[in-house]
């Protein structure tokens, strides 16, 4: 008999620590994104009180990235919370338990209920999630993806990080810089298959071959590396040793960089470098001086993109666009007029803009953060 | 009360009443309720339709918990659940988009759970010297292996006969057509494991597997035939995770054999076999979920309500240890 009425008060005990511990949940800061507590029902009439909150004010957005502690994720976040909270609206952050489609079907159910405004969502996976955000659109919900794509029927709009044209004009205005505007030129790229980096190459021709001033740059090879970094180091000896008097080469693959950074700057050679890697992972190569094989190389801010992705859902529930190609919104912060536009396959997406350099001198900022 | 030979016993009958509120099961139906008024009290959204629209996920892990429990009562384990889970989506998807009619594509995706709970059931009779816990955890690895092969680059497919997946997913007034799919389960469950031979044979091997085959039990074929009742669910929960998804990919089904048995667990069924009542399990799977919603409803972070579903079931397994110590003290005092 004591033995269940200990068992009863111990029960009774987990539930009331169960309460304490929502209670104390649910009154952390609504800025406190790690937390991902804002409390909807009180942030939707505290703003409706201040009207001028901004054009953001009492609504809810929501963002759900691809999974906790990932600190290109967080930068995200980040991004995006600055603007809807300097627009007076409130944030809410739904991580998943962990990074699959699964545990974002979970969190973006959980978010219908609580009824919020818009929901931007970094997929896991392109196809799984277009049950749920069909059902959050048939629910009123504006919804729109950043960073990774879902399917088009399943969102109104993507944020993408990487236009093909941008990308391709960064690469080629490095290569030129870093030649000094003349000589030969190579590409390491990943597998002769990918379809982003073959975009890329192919822009890249057509962008050399249309303005004079890129005449007197030789494109003498492209290797593939296969994003393996075994191939990618043999291939750019191969390169090395076929064409000594190389003057740049531009590898568009965090894997093939990062292996071509290696070889060049342990062979001290006068080639260089540049493309779109990873700074934690380009940290020591990058340098202005010839110890060092990278003078600078490009990838996307995610910060951007999740402030961009913020713009995207305000206007997406303001009315101010819909989603369809060749609307146009504001992004003060950005300082650009984004313009919706067609993307393979009926669909749409906005695209962030030039990727961001990484130079020597913001090399050491960003190394820690992805 | 004087027996026949003048003895006195002690053991009367309590007042049921009170014996059923203080049993397990009972203290589980009042958490139960406090979790849907704590939960009520939190959220706002904590409405009938608002659970019950996102209930399915969590109903296709209680398909899982039927026979997880049956296979724990045994003693044994299986951890390979959500690759298998995993496996059968991916060849649902496949046979889907081949063309192949829909009642064929769910007929595959049972006989594909099945299948893969015939190897289970195979390798852990025929090898009764290995733990279940390592073959399932081999056959987990393979199963989710087999499933990443087939689906290649991308790892992911998408029904293109979503139509006919979003059928079954569909419901009568608030409740999906699955939640009433698991009520008849659960029925059919705790009937075949309180008034069948199979489930008392069950309990039977969970307790005593020596005795048990002694005394004519068939115990190869029994374990055989829960590991094969596990696939074939596991098969079901892949039809109802696809009808959701629309499609399969290769962490579909991750980490549900653990949901699977946390249920189990918590409602009082132990790992080492032999104990526990299905009921107590049902009752335990629907706070888990209940729990679960309310706290996604008021944005917890995931992570914290991974934390707080860990600490009841550390919980539910200590709570029993506690007080048999408790009354092992109490019988040596009174002895003393």
């Amino acid at each position: 008999m004591k033995k269940r009425i200990l068992g009863l008060v111990l029960s009774v005990a987990m539930v009331a620590s169960l309460l304490a511990g929502c209670g104390s949940s649910s009154e952390a800061p609504a800025a406190d994104t790690a937390a991902a507590t804002t409390d909807t029902a009180a942030a939707d009439t505290d703003a409706a009180a201040t009207t001028d909150g901004g054009s953001a004010a009492g609504k809810t957005y929501a963002i759900v990235p691809k999974s906790a502690g990932n600190p290109y994720n967080e930068k995200e976040v980040e991004g995006f919370t600055k603007i809807i909270e300097a627009n007076g609206g409130t944030v809410v952050v739904n991580y998943p338990e962990d990074a699959t489609a699964d545990a974002q079907i979970t969190v973006i159910n959980s978010l219908i209920s609580q009824g919020v405004d818009s929901i931007a969502v970094a997929a896991n996976d392109a196809n799984a999630l277009s049950a749920v955000l069909q059902d959050a659109m048939d629910a009123g919900i504006k919804v729109s993806t950043l960073d990774s794509d879902a399917v088009g029927e399943a969102r109104m709009t993507f944020a993408n990080q990487a236009g093909v044209t941008q990308v391709a004009q960064a690469l080629c205005d490095a290569v030129l810089d870093i030649s000094g505007g003349e000589g030969q030129w190579a590409i390491v790229s990943a597998s002769s298959q990918a379809t982003n980096q073959n975009a890329w190459i192919d822009a890249m021709k057509e962008i050399m071959a249309a303005d004079a001033k890129y005449a007197n740059l030789e494109l003498v090879d492209i290797q593939y590396g296969d994003d393996e970094p075994e191939l990618s180091t043999t291939v750019t000896q191969a390169l090395l040793t076929n064409y000594p008097d190389l003057k740049v080469i531009c590898a568009p693959t965090t894997v093939g960089i990062a292996a071509a950074a290696k070889v060049l700057q342990d062979a001290g050679s006068s080639c260089k470098l540049t493309g779109l890697g990873l700074p934690s992972e380009m940290a020591e190569y990058i340098g202005a001086d010839d110890a060092h094989s990278c003078p600078y190389m490009f990838l996307w801010n995610p910060i951007e993109l999740g402030e961009l992705s913020a713009y995207i859902s305000m206007a997406l529930v303001d009315g101010t666009i819909t989603g369809a190609s060749g609307e146009t919104f504001e992004a003060p912060e950005l300082g650009v007029t984004y313009t919706i536009t067609d993307q393979d396959g009926g669909a749409t997406e906005v695209i962030l803009g030039a990727p961001f350099a990484f130079t020597p001198e913001n090399i050491e900022e960003w190394k820690v953060i992805y | 009360m004087a027996g026949k030979s003048g003895r006195e016993i002690n053991a009367t009958p309590q007042n049921t009443l009170k014996k059923s509120i203080l049993s397990w099961e009972g203290i589980l139906v009042i958490i139960f309720l406090a979790v849907l008024v704590l939960c009520r009290i939190l959220s706002p959204n904590y409405t009938l339709n608002n659970v019950l629209r996102e209930m399915p996920k969590y109903l296709s892990e209680i398909f899982l918990f039927f026979p997880m429990a049956y296979i724990l009562m045994l003693g044994e384990i299986d951890i390979s659940v959500g690759s298998i889970v995993c496996l059968s989506a991916t060849a649902g998807c496949l046979a889907s988009n081949a063309g192949t009619p829909f009642p064929l594509v769910i007929l595959i995706m049972l006989l594909v759970g099945g299948l893969c709970g015939v190897v289970n059931g195979l390798i852990i009779t025929r090898f009764p010297e290995l733990p279940s816990m390592i073959v399932t955890l081999g056959t987990q690895i393979i199963f989710r292996g087999i499933a990443e092969i087939v689906l290649g680059n991308g790892g992911s497919v998408s029904v293109t006969d979503s139509a006919s997946f979003r059928a079954i997913s569909k419901r009568v007034g608030p409740f999906p057509y699955m939640f009433f799919l698991v009520v008849i389960c659960a029925v059919v469950f705790v009937i075949v494991s309180v008034k069948m031979k199979f489930g008392r044979e069950l309990m039977a091997i969970g307790s005593n597997r020596r005795t048990s085959l002694y005394s004519g039990i068939k115990v190869k074929a029994t374990i055989f035939k829960a590991y094969v009742i596990m696939g074939v669910f596991s098969g079901l929960a892949a039809l109802f995770l696809t009808a959701a998804s629309y499609g399969a990919n290769t962490t579909t089904g991750d980490g549900f054999e653990m949901d699977a048995i946390a249920m189990a667990v918590f409602g009082g069924i132990a790992t080492t076999g032999g104990k526990g009542k299905m009921i107590g399990g049902i009752i335990a799977a629907f706070i888990i979920v209940c729990l679960r919603i309310g706290l996604g409803q008021i944005n917890m972070n995931s992570q914290l309500i991974l934390l707080i579903i860990g600490i009841l079931l550390i919980a539910a397994v200590i709570l029993p240890n506690i007080s048999a110590s408790f009354k092992a003290a109490k019988k040596k005092k009174s002895q003393a």
